[in-house]
């Protein structure tokens, strides 16, 4: 076993176990939290793959902004702290049983068809800010642009579904506090 | 020996994590950690990706870049997932997914529909009216 | 001349048509068409009449003809004798009675319809008695049943007109098959259907004794239906609730009429076949009897005067049953003039009192002068008093009755003295009911007023408008005269022998006459001078029982049977194939749940199948 492997078994484990924890912890912020543990794992088997710059995007984006938005949501909700008893359906069995079957199957299939390759690490280009930049821009502007303008649609849209009864809300305060409360 | 990992470790690996994924989406009941479910999904499948864009030494880098577009579309997602998130919570109160039930198809509605809203707000969506 | 009947013929029609459109815009201008085009109609018959009676030669005309598989279908018309004399009866009373509608339907909001359908009848009724083809014979017979069933029910918010009207139609339209059946077997048995040609083919000779007997006694079901005669006889007394003048047109002068015009016409297809002979005067004697002893109790006026029609119809069709055409065809014309007259003489009763129960009346003949002249003429003639022309053609129809007893050979000796003593009996039972209906209208004290005399429907009764009181004048002048075409009966059918009057039969029926009504004159006087003898509720006739058990009942069964048949049977099946749909539909709603985890458990599921039945498939 090679460095790059157990480094990569290491990394793995961590994020299985992470993983796991996050979809069966009793409670939410602790499953943001097992998140990020997540997140950041799957970051060094990023690495691991020589995808640098990926990493680095994963770290910031999902762990820095996705995880932080997921906790805002989690107090907007008046999400309750502390472990709770039901944070599960009533009957865990059949998902448990769909997602073992998932797993199984996509287990299978990988096994199949990939088991006797392997990836030289050695050889491989390095997914540095550099060359990605430089693919990005040249080989994938179009779906880059569409890319801003998806952005862009998403912001408005959270903008709309988001603005409703708050606006409406401060409009009347207003109203109201201008004619001295009456 | 040298830097040689079997492409199946990886890709094994997105498989554990995507059916992992789909454990926390089915068994949470609240919203927010339902997208949990579906960033870990969404995780996998970009490990996937970039396994195999090391595998294939993409001279376009097709994978990685794939998983930087992924990534900013999970990011776009989760912004406007979250904003449905919030709404709901307005409406109803709470954002337990098995307890919104509306869209059932019965002949009579659900006996319990409108029970989980909230009595004073009407329907956010006529602001006209509100006025 | 042709062209005038043609135009005769169409005429009614053409004014029915236009009272339809135009009627409704003004009174008036309906009024001036239905008695104008009746006015015409009537000048246009005397034109077409009175060349052909007497020894005139017939006139026969083809307007058109089909060429079809089998005997051709004509639009012809004969014009003879019969023809002509049964032309001017029917416009006459139908021109009568148009003039006698204005005053005595003055106001019904219906009137436009009423004229219409009087105009249809009297183009229906020329049809008829024009007719040279059988099938145009049964295209104006139908007709005239259709215009009965109309104009009875012209009160129609009224229930018993209703019934009267359905009972009518019914029953004339079952006898009717007859008249079909007779006149498909006629075309097969002679290839044409031209009734001239047949009844001269028939005369000719050739044919054995009843070898005709089929048609015949077809023929004979069919008048039995439309002339009301038993065991088809309820339905003219029910079909009373119509409008008087109605009654005096269709149901006494003219389509009742209708069915002795046919056996007179096909007379020499009777001749020819006994048995129909002995079938029609039997059948006469009973109905003449049965029904003048109903008239004798009934409380109801214009029930007498039905169930009189009744038996003087009775009478017609004894004379044509030994044989005595002139004196059946005489009687057939008296009766339209005299039976007409008494029923526009009830509706002016009628009229002035408001109600058609008899006991109600009296004491009339002060307040309705005219009314009670005209009237006791037409009981007069009806009873057959002398010189009025009831006794001459009823003396002329009971001699010739007697002179088939003694020596006639048509049909069986008995049948014809049964048929004699049916109608000697009958002539004293009509002279009862009549003397009885006078007298009770007319002589017998005022009634009491129940109502109070501020209510103005309680008024004093009072005599009719002019425009009735002159088709009453109108209609006496031939009660009063017609005696003299029984004398002299040559003016109306030509050259021949008749043997219309006997002067000692005669003398014994006056007797008769005058001894029934000295004793009914006397019953009236010991019974207080109201209802001769008591108040005797007849019950319903007997054979409309036996039609409501055998016939009606099963009808209503079967019509019932086959509703719940479609309702429980056949809907069950559409219900059902909704109901299923449906329960279908629900168990797929189950799984609708509303749970979008649920959702998408079946969605990873599904996937998951598909990839494995992709791998294992290839």
């Amino acid at each position: 076993m090679s460095w790059v492997q157990v480094i990569f078994v290491l990394l793995a484990l961590v994020a299985v176990g992470s993983a796991l924890l996050v979809v069966t912890t009793r409670n939410m912020v602790h499953a943001a939290l097992w998140l990020v543990v997540t997140l950041g794992a799957i970051a060094g088997v990023y690495l691991v793959l020589a995808a640098e710059f990926l990493a680095w995007v994963q770290v910031l984006i999902y762990v820095g902004a996705v995880v932080v938005l997921l906790l805002f949501a989690l107090m907007l909700t008046k999400a309750p702290t502390g472990p709770q008893p039901d944070l599960d359906v009533a009957r865990t069995v059949p998902a448990a049983v769909v997602a073992v079957l998932v797993g199984a199957l996509l287990v299978a299939t990988v096994v199949a068809g990939f088991s006797d390759v392997a990836l030289d690490l050695e050889g491989t280009v390095v997914g540095s800010a550099q060359s990605t930049g430089a693919t990005v821009f040249e080989k994938w502007v179009l779906p880059f642009e569409v890319l801003s303008v998806l952005l862009l649609a998403a912001l408005i849209g959270a903008i709309v579904l988001s603005r409703g009864d708050e606006m409406v809300e401060s409009a009347e305060t207003t109203e109201t506090a201008r004619r001295g409360g009456r | 020996m040298g830097d040689s990992l079997p492409l199946w470790w990886p890709l094994v690996l997105a498989c554990v994590l995507f059916a992992i994924g789909v454990y926390g989406v089915l068994v949470r009941r609240n919203a927010v950690l339902v997208l949990m479910g579906v960033e870990l999904m969404l995780n996998a499948v970009n490990i996937n990706l970039v396994a195999f864009d090391a595998y294939f030494r993409d001279v376009v880098h097709g994978g990685q870049t794939l998983a930087l577009f992924v990534i900013v579309i999970a990011a776009a997602e989760i912004g406007l997932a979250l904003a449905i998130v919030l709404r709901v919570f307005r409406t109803h109160g709470h954002i337990e997914v098995d307890a919104l039930r509306e869209l059932a198809d019965r002949d009579e509605p659900p006996a319990d529909a409108g029970a989980d809203r909230l009595d004073d707000r009407a329907e956010a969506d006529q602001p006209q009216e509100a006025r | 001349m042709s062209w005038v009947v043609l135009l005769l013929v169409a005429l009614p029609f053409a004014s029915a048509a236009l009272s339809l459109f135009v009627g409704h815009r003004g009174e008036v201008a309906e009024r001036g068409i239905a008695v104008g085009a009746s006015a015409i109609g009537l000048g246009l018959a005397f034109v077409v009449a009175f060349p052909h009676l007497g020894d005139a030669t017939p006139l026969g005309h083809v307007f058109a003809r089909t060429s079809a598989a089998g005997p051709a279908i004509e639009l012809s018309v004969y014009v003879d004798q019969l023809t002509a004399a049964m032309l001017l009866l029917a416009h006459t009373v139908a021109f009568l009675v148009q003039v006698y509608s204005l005053g005595y339907m003055a106001g019904d909001p219906r009137y436009p319809s009423y004229a219409a359908l009087i105009s249809i009848f009297t183009g229906a009724m020329t049809l008829v008695v024009v007719a040279d083809d059988l099938w145009v014979l049964l295209v104006g017979w139908e007709l005239m049943g259709m215009c009965s069933y109309f104009l009875i029910s012209h009160h129609w918010e009224l229930r018993e007109a209703r019934a009267g009207a359905v009972k009518a139609f019914l029953m004339t339209r079952t006898a009717d098959l007859g008249l079909l059946f007779a006149i498909i077997v006629l075309g097969v048995r002679f290839d044409t259907y031209r009734i001239s040609t047949i009844m001269g083919e028939i005369a000719d000779g050739g044919f054995g004794r009843d070898e005709l007997w089929l048609p015949a006694l077809l023929v004979t079901a069919a008048v039995i239906g439309k002339s009301a005669q038993f065991p088809l006889h309820t339905w003219l007394p029910d079909a009373m609730p119509g409008p008087t003048p109605i009654s005096a047109l269709i149901h006494a002068a003219t389509m009742v009429a209708a069915g002795v015009f046919l056996v007179a016409r096909t007379f020499p297809l009777y001749l020819s076949a006994p048995a129909a002979l002995t079938t029609l005067a039997l059948v006469a004697s009973l109905t003449m009897i049965i029904s003048a002893t109903y008239a004798l109790f009934t409380n109801d006026l214009k029930r007498v005067l039905a169930w009189s029609t009744v038996s003087q119809l009775a009478y017609m069709f004894g004379a044509l049953a030994v044989g005595a055409y002139a004196a059946g065809v005489l009687h057939l014309l008296a009766h339209g003039a005299f039976k007409a007259l008494l029923f526009l003489a009830a509706g002016s009763v009628v009229h002035a009192v408001g109600t058609t129960s008899m006991s109600a009346m009296g004491g009339l003949r002060e307040k309705l002068p005219d009314t009670f002249v005209t009237m006791t003429v037409g009981f007069g003639a009806l009873a057959g008093v002398v010189p009025l022309v009831g006794f001459f053609t009823k003396d002329a129809v009971i001699g010739s009755v007697w002179d088939a007893a003694r020596h006639g050979h048509l049909v069986w000796p008995w049948v014809a003295w049964v048929l004699f003593a049916s109608t000697v009996l009958t002539a004293v039972l009509t002279v009862a009911y009549s003397l009885r209906a006078w007298l009770m209208v007319f002589l017998t004290a005022a009634p009491p007023l129940a109502a109070e005399p501020a209510v103005s429907e309680a008024a004093e009764p009072h005599e009719a408008p002019l425009s009735m009181k002159v088709p009453l004048y109108l209609l006496t002048v031939p009660t009063l005269l017609g005696g003299l075409v029984v004398v002299y009966p040559q003016a109306v059918f030509g050259d021949g022998e008749y043997h219309l009057v006997h002067p000692g039969l005669a003398v014994v029926m006056t007797l008769l006459v005058v001894a029934t009504a000295l004793a009914v004159a006397w019953q009236w006087r010991r019974s207080g001078g109201r209802d001769p003898w008591h108040p005797f509720v007849l019950p319903h006739p007997a054979v409309d029982r036996v039609y409501a058990v055998g016939v009606v009942r099963p009808v209503r069964w079967l019509a019932r049977t086959v509703r719940a048949g479609d309702r429980d049977v056949i809907d069950r099946y559409a219900d059902g194939a909704g109901a299923a749909t449906r329960g279908l539909g629900w168990v797929l709603r189950q799984a609708q749940t509303g749970n979008v985890q649920t959702y998408l458990m079946v969605v990873v599921v599904g996937a998951c199948a598909i990839a494995v039945a992709a791998g294992v498939a290839s």
